[in-house]
């Protein structure tokens, strides 16, 4: 019995592994999803904090000296060289001058396309440049007028965060760890296709059912292997992430993503459910496809059930409903985790519960659909 | 933020090495061992805090203990867990912690990495402060300081206090340092040390240099001189505002006299000091201000601390000399609800390390300045009564080391000038020295020099660094009326017609 | 030995299988001969327990493939059309990891592949992959496949098909060999000639029923033909699905 059941899940792994492409599917994945992951990051960082010079265009600069000085210490200067100027102008009004000196509110026009994704930062940068002369200004006429300028400030909010630098990555921790899932499924995927729609077009399962084995072995056997390789990958991917992503300057976004050897063991362990149930349910639709065609599209389909839902996670949407589901549940213990917050055990053991129950009945009904010559024989 | 000119007036007039707006900072829940998390006002983030057991003296180790309080602005991503960068407050007598908010804000690119460690050094904020107890009964806009009896003033703060007052000195603060370092397990230090903090730091090269890995000098008291002797930088920045508003055209055009207005002024407030019915800067209630002479040259020295404040001011005295003393009252203001300096403390380092080091040559220059007169004679007063052992002739001695150095001067600078750092350095082997041209005290607050500061932490080397990024900035202009700096049409393209009405 | 007896089978809307009874004796080649679509695979798929008859048994050895299919089916050896090689494997894994499925042990089954290897000639491709292999590579291995366990009955589909004159000899020899170890043979095939020359008995089948049963000389005599081909054309009426 365990005899048969080992040469089922040898040859099954034997057989993955001289297939590249089930192989590369894993391999490319797990290498250059962090690897392009943490590349994003640093031209997301580097447009985000780089403090470089603003070329702008200003007219009527003359007017005002001192704006212009002010917004020249901050970086922010007018530029003739189109190349290198974005496309924000500011117009220092006509009467600003007069404005000025009657403690009116001095017209100052600036000129942008608020929805040009590449401008925000820099036009947020202006914005609150100039509003930081405007308040300086301001707490300079009340104080040359014998007032206070705390009197400004009505309230005092002490705002009290009780975030750790690791709990501030937010939606790019989950995005993450999200990706590191995926690695299971994606990975497992041209396996779990190969092995059943692939078996049957081959004409080998008909041969392998011909022999003195039980379904059950047959079916465990070929989710053990799909497992097994998703794991592989997520191993890989974890292995990756450590060494690729503390090169990202998370410092610089305000917080930090720590791989540390206990959240490795925890997506490992969270993970060997994840992928039980990620190979069950794979290779159950391509059983039910009629060829390796159909099974790429369902299993494709498949996917997306899992990347919605830890989306919706990863947006905070319906996170409560989630926290017990599979994938999703395990997702958010994983995040939470990473974030330094106490590890949810209660959470962690109910989501690969459900994770595992499913993963049971999916197995179940893969026997049932192999008992019908339907199946079997793609009739 | 050097000393006070009269410690009588209780901390009402003290320097301002923060920005002018930044909002007066309460204490925050002191740390404890169990649960180390604090708050401090103005900063969001969770700190580390907790305090350390010392003997209060350190020749009596089995006498009276004092805590010694730390706070700790985690680094974003600790890379290197054993280094912190020592943030120093200056006064004597601030209180480090409670300027979390400014030093986070300041040195974000050093926290990115390295932790940010702040002692309240002994006798200030949480660390066993000493404060003398103020007088609620008078009005600071009503308080006439030549009323007071520094001596007697002095011995009523003392009587409050219940400590060694004696053993508040930089050498034994500097060994709590060190206890605290040693407690939280940090191998190399990267200090920085502002204005009297300064001090501390060159105290640090010279007994612990093997603990540090950078130094930075900001605002520089050298060890060779008395922090007195900013007698004679205040008159110095002052000389530099009159002469910049001279070389600037609409400056000179709009205050073409203001020397003769600072003169009439100040003639006028040495004969007695003048009393006008105004509104109360905070409350709006209709009350009475007491300009004396020493309040006006008190606003005036503050006012120079900051570039903010400072653009303020020959538009304040052009308008004190025509008789309206509100923007007098405005900057005034801004000192009224007492200082952050923890006066007692103030008073023991003082005058156990300054009162007795200033030259014969010194304290001679000093007689020609007013306010370095003042200062002198009023904590020669309070030192009289204070408890105090007197520094030796070794405390002087220029720090000699080749830790990397950075040393920063403002040239706008009203207290720590240029030259000050030059004689800190005159021994130091791997130093270099910049100067902000448009900075004034606490260049690293008030330019791009914090980022000088975090290279340095990074590179460990002076090599690297310069100040180009300090003479990039450009000079800002002076306030030509009570509403703002651009006020006229450029001459050049429209030439205007100004008569001296329009303003105001 | 294998016997059927009354089998039914419907798919679809075809009666596959229509009271099919006939059995396959020890030491005897039995062929299943009859046009495509008469139902041998079909057939053949029941056998395996891999349909199930609406009507019927199939039994292997006394043993019935719908009650007892892993006693049963340890009885068999099945060499399928198609072949059904998993092309990254080489024959050796091939042979052996059916070899253990079929419930040799682990070592049982490395000596019984290097046994059946050096029968069937097959070493110098034995280590290599499957894939690229020709037909005739293709057709040893998979008859190693079906023997590798020495079953008593060994079921052949279609073996013939698209093999070359040596390929087919030595997989006549190998049948012959078999026979005379007194294994029961049952092979279907829409070739006479096979037929002719190697069987014993002949099931001739038409529409999911054994139209006649007895050896190639029987069958002649039976319908006065002179040639099996003959003889099969007027027992089924037709000569569609035929090849000569």
């Amino acid at each position: 019995m365990n005899n048969r059941f080992f040469s089922l899940l040898r040859k099954e792994l034997v057989d993955a592994a001289r297939d590249k492409r089930s192989v590369m599917a894993g391999l490319y994945y797990a290498i250059f999803v962090p690897i392009f992951m943490a590349a994003m990051m640093m031209v997301l960082i580097d447009k985000i904090t780089s403090a470089e010079d603003l070329g702008i265009t200003i007219s009527n600069a003359a007017t005002a000296p001192d704006l212009i000085a002010f917004l020249d210490n901050q970086g922010i200067r007018h530029s003739d060289d189109k190349s290198e100027t974005k496309a924000i102008e500011i117009i220092i009004g006509v009467s600003y001058a007069e404005q000025m000196r009657r403690a009116e509110p001095a017209e100052v026009i600036l000129i942008a396309d608020g929805s040009e994704e590449n401008l925000q930062s820099a036009i947020r940068r202006t914005q609150r440049t100039l509003q930081n002369y405007s308040a300086e200004m301001a707490g300079l006429r009340l104080i040359a007028r014998g007032i206070n300028p705390r009197i400004m400030n009505s309230l005092n909010v002490k705002m009290q965060d009780q975030g750790s630098s690791e709990s501030k990555g937010g939606q790019l921790i989950a995005m993450i760890i999200l990706f590191m899932l995926l690695s299971i499924f994606v990975s497992g995927m041209n396996l779990a296709i190969d092995t059943s729609a692939g078996e049957r077009e081959r004409n080998s399962l008909a041969l392998l059912l011909s022999h003195p084995i039980s379904l059950r072995q047959l079916i465990v056997s070929k989710v053990c292997a799909v497992s097994i390789f998703g794991m592989l990958a997520l191993v890989l991917v974890l292995i990756m992430s450590k060494f690729i992503y503390p090169m990202v300057p998370w410092q610089e976004l305000g917080f930090s993503v720590d791989i540390g050897l206990s959240f490795m063991i925890a997506t490992l362990i969270a993970g060997a459910f994840i992928a039980i149930f990620a190979a069950s349910m794979q290779l159950f639709v391509s059983f039910m496809a009629k060829s390796f065609k159909e099974a790429q599209t369902y299993i494709s389909f498949v996917l997306f059930v899992p990347m919605v839902l830890s989306y919706a996670v990863t947006f905070d949407l319906a996170t409560d409903e989630l926290r017990w589901a599979p994938v999703t549940g395990q997702l958010q213990a994983l995040i939470d985790l990473m974030k330094g917050k106490e590890i949810p055990l209660l959470q962690l053991t109910v989501s690969c519960l459900s994770t595992l129950i499913i993963s049971v009945a999916l197995v179940l009904g893969m026997e049932r659909l192999l008992k019908s010559e339907k199946i079997v024989f793609g009739l | 933020m050097p000393i006070n000119q009269r410690l009588s007036l209780l901390g009402k007039i003290v320097t301002l090495i923060v920005a002018v707006f930044l909002s007066t900072i309460a204490l925050a829940q002191p740390g404890h061992k169990e649960n180390d998390h604090c708050y401090v006002d103005g900063l969001s983030d969770r700190l580390r805090c907790g305090y350390v057991k010392v003997a209060e003296n350190p020749s009596n180790p089995n006498g009276r203990k004092i805590n010694i309080h730390y706070a700790v602005i985690p680094a974003v991503k600790n890379i290197y867990p054993n280094q912190a960068f020592l943030a120093i407050a200056g006064g004597p007598g601030q209180s480090a912690i409670d300027n979390a908010p400014l030093f986070d804000n300041t040195f974000g690119q050093v926290r990115e990495t390295r932790d940010i460690l702040l002692i309240d050094q002994r006798g200030t904020g949480r660390s066993n402060i000493l404060q003398c107890p103020e007088d609620k009964d008078i009005s600071p806009l009503l308080i006439n300081g030549d009323d007071f009896d520094s001596v007697a003033e002095t011995k009523k703060c003392l009587a409050s206090i219940d400590s060694d007052v004696a053993q508040y000195t930089s050498t034994n603060a500097l060994n709590d340092f060190e206890v605290v370092r040693k407690f939280l397990g940090y191998d190399k230090l990267h200090v920085y040390g502002i204005s009297y903090g300064s001090r501390m730091a060159q105290l640090y090269m010279r007994e612990h240099a093997e603990a540090l890995a950078t130094v930075t000098l900001d605002g520089v008291v050298p060890m060779q001189q008395s922090v007195l002797a900013i007698g004679l930088a205040i008159d110095r920045a002052f000389n530099l505002l009159i002469s910049d508003c001279e070389s600037q055209d609409q400056c000179q055009k709009q205050f073409p006299s203001i020397r003769e207005a600072l003169a009439n002024i100040e003639s006028q407030l040495l004969l007695e000091p003048i009393k006008t019915q105004i509104f109360h800067p905070m409350t709006a209630q209709p009350t009475e201000f007491l300009l004396t002479h020493d309040k006006f040259l008190g606003v005036i020295r503050l006012a120079l601390y900051s570039p903010n404040t400072r653009a303020l001011l020959p538009h304040a005295i052009d308008q004190a000399g025509k008789g309206n003393y509100q923007a007098i009252l405005g900057l005034y203001s801004l000192s009224m609800e007492g200082m952050d300096i923890a006066m007692g403390m103030h008073a023991s380092v003082v005058c156990s390390e300054d009162i007795h080091r200033l030259s014969t040559d010194l304290s001679a220059e000093l007689e020609q300045s007013y306010i370095g007169k003042t200062m002198f004679s009023e904590l020669s007063k309070v030192c009289s009564v204070w408890p105090s052992d007197k520094v030796d002739e070794s405390f002087s001695a220029p720090v000699s080391n080749n830790i990397p150095t950075l040393l920063l001067s403002g040239e706008l600078d009203p207290a720590t000038p240029p030259d000050w750092a030059k004689l800190a350095m005159t021994d130091m082997k791997n130093a270099k020295h910049l100067i902000a041209p448009y900075a004034a005290h606490g260049v690293a607050m008030q330019s791009c020099a914090n980022r000088i500061v975090a290279q340095l932490v990074e590179q460990e080397s002076t090599v690297e660094l310069n100040g180009d990024c300090l003479k990039e900035g450009r000079a800002r202009g002076f306030y030509l009326n009570a509403s703002g700096i651009d006020i006229f049409m450029p001459s050049t393209e429209q030439p205007l017609k100004i008569t001296s009405e329009e303003v105001l | 030995m294998i016997s059927v007896s009354n089998l039914s089978k419907k798919i679809g809307d075809v009666q596959a299988l229509d009271g099919l009874s006939f059995h396959a004796e020890d030491g005897q080649i039995t062929g299943l001969l009859g046009p495509n679509g008469a139902g041998k695979t079909t057939c053949l798929r029941t056998i395996f327990g891999l349909l199930k008859a609406d009507q019927g048994i199939a039994t292997i050895n006394g043993i019935d493939v719908a009650i007892k299919p892993v006693e049963a089916k340890q009885q068999l050896g099945l060499f399928p059309d198609p072949f059904g090689i998993y092309e990254r494997l080489t024959p050796r894994e091939y042979i052996r990891y059916f070899a253990e499925l079929s419930g040799l042990s682990r070592r049982g089954a490395l000596d019984a592949t290097n046994k059946v290897i050096d029968d069937l000639q097959l070493e110098d491709i034995a280590d290599r992959r499957c894939k690229g292999f020709s037909q005739g590579q293709r057709m040893k291995t998979a008859l190693a496949q079906a023997i590798v366990h020495k079953p008593k009955n060994i079921v052949l589909d279609e073996p013939t098909r698209g093999l070359d004159v040596m390929s087919t000899r030595v997989l006549r020899d190998m049948l012959r060999k078999l026979k005379s170890e007194g294994h029961c043979i049952l092979f279907s095939s829409h070739v006479m000639q096979e037929v002719a020359s190697l069987c014993d008995r002949v099931v001739v089948m038409a529409d999911g029923k054994a139209v006649a049963i007895g050896s190639p000389q029987e069958l002649c005599e039976q319908t006065n033909q002179t040639s099996l081909e003959e003889a099969f054309i007027a027992l089924i009426g037709t000569d569609e699905g035929i090849a000569a």
